[in-house]
């Protein structure tokens, strides 16, 4: 089922990437688990969850932004064979974040500086990216600004004086000034209005149709909806699903019965929330983390199911609404 | 019935952010008022609650015109409207366990010996275990300390409840689980809601009527048709 | 990883400094609560033939210029500094806090007038201002205290009301006064609690403080009666030998100050970190 990047290696492929976080008293928490996807150059991918289930670790662990008591294991490979994971503090800030992957942050009024101008900030990164000096910084900062449609006209603005949408787009032409090849978009429309979400969502698919390859990570369906290629859905630190956006949204609709609850839970749809919460981080059960809110769960679901490149379910339905015989 | 009528608030007497607003909400109906954020809706969800006094205009509650806000007002009126927040996190008191933060009113009104069997009956209702109730704020997600904030906000069984942008951070599963409380609890009640918030498919799947910010609210001019009538 | 690597070595030397700084405090509280009782020996046993002894195993810190044990003269001296200290920067505390609750509190005209006193008794030197109080009464412990406390409560009563003020305009009082709260149910269920860490912390900083001001009134021969064994007078006493090269009498009452107001110093930094909002939890789900 896996979508085939063609004939070039993708610009990301993770493989079991695994993030414990070790806690007070000696404790685990097993925040992400087992992950494996891979990211084509001109595809959205959007992962999805509920907060909490370790979407954002994941992300923080593909910049090397955890925090000192955490634990990566598996691989993150761009596609010259860089582990991402292997990689120390000090390559991570020269050569990857910026120049490799560009990040499109959660609040942008909080990741762009009060006290300078947007086109002092697009300067400053052009000449430490990108190596422009005196006189072509100028146009080049205006051009940079272009890309993300933020108009030259409040390029001379603080970021306070900007509005959430235009802050936005600034801190997005921040992030694509280094051409990098993968941007990862951390939950890039929390707390914006719907006409906003669109409007964020649009702008940044128009950077995967120019053949970057973008991972969004959000808990808005219908950002999702609206911008992915494909969907991963998280659940309690791992992958259950990962399928094809227009047939997850559309005919036939997700196989995990998770997906099928976040979906039925949304106010369009049949507005029914999945019974129960999701399960501690710290405290997962044996078995499938799922399967106390789940309809269908047997016996079968003492044991994890495996995740198979698209499913992690033991009786999760195929296209047609039938069970699968594999188990 | 919940009243207000030419409603001008804000933080500034020489710029409201809320100008001659009028609304008026029946006992047992739903209300979803709906704008894009920073238009001043939450600042008009305070004044109804009475939690911030106008510049000018009136709001009469149940019959009763309310003369003062926050604790100004009798204590009765205060009580007969609840409040649910958008961030939960800055409407828990950090300190206090989510069973504490539940019986804070009932506390406050003096009704402690109600304390065990009412936080008993909602506490599943919201959908939080004995064990959560023990906890405090920052050990548990944002969507379980909102429906710890649902159900103080229920406690005291308001006839007037108003929740602004109650599920703006919350995913798809536990705003329709929220969403089903407050509905359940007015069924049972009567109660009657105002529900804040700018994702347009939301409130209308929720409530009886939408009405859009831009309707209620006039531009400084005394008549707006659009208002509607109390 | 990098953090780690970090983050580690510096995370162990702030330990260090926490145990060390705890130490010595206890070692100063039981110093101060047993030696008296314990020891029966006379601080102001006066010995004319061993006048101005260098230290010896006999007189450790040596004696002073009437042959008192100046080791027995600095514990109780520590004593007496120590309890100038801790009464005086309770007082202050309290009075700070209070002043600072009410003034935010209240708000309005109440709010002005105390803030306006607050910035008026700020603007002359807290030096000079207790010079003055302690000067209207005889000298002994009370007036010291009382002259310290009434100088310090200032900036907690700033720290307080700025505090109170950025809580009352949060969501979580608008709930409480939604749910029926009084205002005086506000202050104590919602606002002091929110505030005592702080107050507590500005405290337990305040005793140091306190103490060096202590000394200094006594320096300044302002403060506590001659006779009296106080870390200020032992050193003002010491004075006049220092000149003719008598160091440890100075030396070591020096020390009693410096060493234990660093270690209270330093448990009062640890708990500000303890109770900084900074210290977020550890995971970023």
């Amino acid at each position: 089922m896996k979508n085939d990047p063609g004939p070039t290696a993708p610009v990301l492929s993770v493989r079991g990437l695994s993030v414990r976080f070790r806690m007070r008293g000696g404790r685990h928490i097993a925040a992400v688990a087992d992950a494996h996807f891979d990211l084509a150059a001109g595809e959205c991918l959007a992962l999805v969850g509920e907060s909490g289930c370790g979407k954002s670790v994941l992300a923080s662990a593909l910049l090397g932004l955890l925090p000192g008591n955490a634990r990566t294991s598996g691989s993150a490979l761009l596609d010259d064979g860089t582990d991402l994971l292997g990689l120390g503090e000090r390559s991570l800030a020269r050569t990857v974040r910026g120049r490799r992957i560009g990040l499109v942050p959660q609040s942008p009024a909080a990741h762009l500086t009060p006290v300078r101008t947007v086109r002092a900030q697009l300067e400053e990164t052009l000449r430490e990216l990108t190596g422009a000096r005196r006189p072509a910084l100028r146009p080049a900062a205006e051009q940079a600004a272009a890309r993300a449609s933020f108009p030259a006209g409040h390029l001379d603005r603080y970021p306070h004086e900007l509005s959430g949408g235009l802050a936005q787009r600034a801190a997005t032409a921040l992030a694509l000034i280094g051409d990098a090849p993968l941007l990862l978009a951390d939950e890039p429309t929390t707390g914006l209005d719907r006409e906003l979400v669109e409007r964020t969502v649009d702008e940044l698919r128009r950077h995967a149709d120019g053949g970057r390859a973008l991972l969004i990570i959000t808990h808005d369906l219908a950002a999702a909806e609206r911008i992915a290629d494909r969907v991963a859905v998280m659940y309690a630190g791992r992958i259950v699903e990962l399928a094809d956006a227009e047939r997850f949204f559309g005919e036939p609709g997700p196989r995990h019965p998770y997906a099928r609850g976040l979906l039925d839970a949304l106010p369009e749809r049949a507005f029914v929330p999945i019974p129960g919460m999701p399960p501690e981080l710290g405290a997962l059960p044996e078995g499938c983390a799922f399967a106390a809110r789940c309809g269908r769960a047997d016996d079968r679901c003492s044991v994890p199911p495996p995740f198979d490149g698209a499913l992690a379910c033991h009786h999760g339905v195929r296209a047609d609404g039938e069970e699968p015989v594999h188990a | 019935m919940l009243e207000l009528t030419r409603i001008t608030a804000g933080y500034d007497r020489r710029d409201p952010v809320v100008r001659e607003v009028s609304l008026s909400l029946a006992p047992g109906e739903s209300l979803g008022l709906l704008g894009p954020s920073g238009c001043g809706k939450s600042t008009l969800a305070r004044v109804a609650a009475l939690l911030h006094r106008p510049y000018a205009g009136t709001v009469v509650l149940d019959g009763e015109p309310v003369r003062g806000w926050r604790h100004r007002a009798p204590r009765a009126q205060r009580t007969a409207v609840g409040v649910v927040f958008q961030q939960p996190r800055l409407s828990a008191d950090p300190r206090l366990t989510l069973r504490e933060l539940i019986a804070q009113p009932l506390r406050a009104t003096g009704r402690r010996s109600e304390v065990a069997d009412r936080v008993a009956g909602l506490a599943p209702a919201v959908g939080l275990t004995p064990e959560l109730l023990g906890r405090r704020p920052h050990e548990v997600s944002d969507g379980q300390l909102q429906r710890a904030c649902l159900a103080r906000a229920l406690v005291l069984r308001p006839r007037w409840l108003i929740c602004d942008e109650m599920t703006a951070m919350l995913d798809a599963s536990t705003t329709a689980a929220l969403v089903a409380v407050v509905e359940s609890y007015r069924r049972e009640s009567g109660a009657g809601l105002l529900a804040v918030g700018h994702d347009r498919v939301l409130l209308e799947r929720w409530c009886d009527r939408t009405v859009g910010w831009q309707e209620c609210s006039g531009p400084g001019a005394p008549q707006e048709s659009m208002s509607p009538t109390g | 990883m990098a953090e780690t690597a970090l983050g580690h070595p510096l995370r162990t030397t702030r330990r260090i400094r926490v145990i060390a700084s705890a130490g010595i405090v206890a070692a100063v509280l039981l110093a101060v609560l047993l030696v008296p009782p314990l020891v029966q020996l006379d601080q102001q046993a006066v010995d004319l033939a061993a006048r101005l002894r260098p230290p010896s195993w006999e007189h450790p810190f040596g004696t002073d210029d009437v042959g008192r044990d100046l080791l027995l003269r600095c514990v109780y001296g520590l004593r007496v500094s120590l309890l100038v200290g801790v009464v005086a920067g309770l007082t202050a505390t309290v009075i700070g806090t209070a002043v600072g609750a009410l003034a935010a509190a209240f708000g309005g005209w109440t709010d002005r007038v105390v803030m306006r006193l607050v910035d008026t008794f700020s603007s002359v030197p807290h030096l000079l201002l207790g010079i003055f109080i302690v000067a209207m009464f005889r000298p002994g412990v009370g007036p010291v205290i009382v002259s310290v406390a009434l100088t310090h409560w200032l900036s907690t009563a700033r720290i307080v009301r700025s505090e109170v003020l950025s809580l009352r305009s949060r969501p979580f009082i608008d709930a409480a006064i939604s749910g029926g709260a009084s205002r005086g149910r506000v202050v104590v269920r919602h606002l002091l609690p929110a505030v005592l860490p702080q107050a507590g912390l500005a405290a337990v900083l305040m005793v140091p403080h306190a103490m060096w001001h202590e000394s200094a009134l006594s320096f300044l021969g302002l403060g506590l009666p001659t006779h009296q064994a106080s870390l200020g007078n032992l050193v003002q006493t010491a004075r006049g030998s220092l000149l003719a090269g008598d160091w440890w009498p100075t030396l070591f009452p020096g020390l009693f100050l410096v060493i234990p107001t660093l270690a209270l110093a330093g448990l009062a930094g640890a708990w500000r970190e303890r109770i900084n909002p900074r210290r977020r939890s550890e995971l970023m789900l």
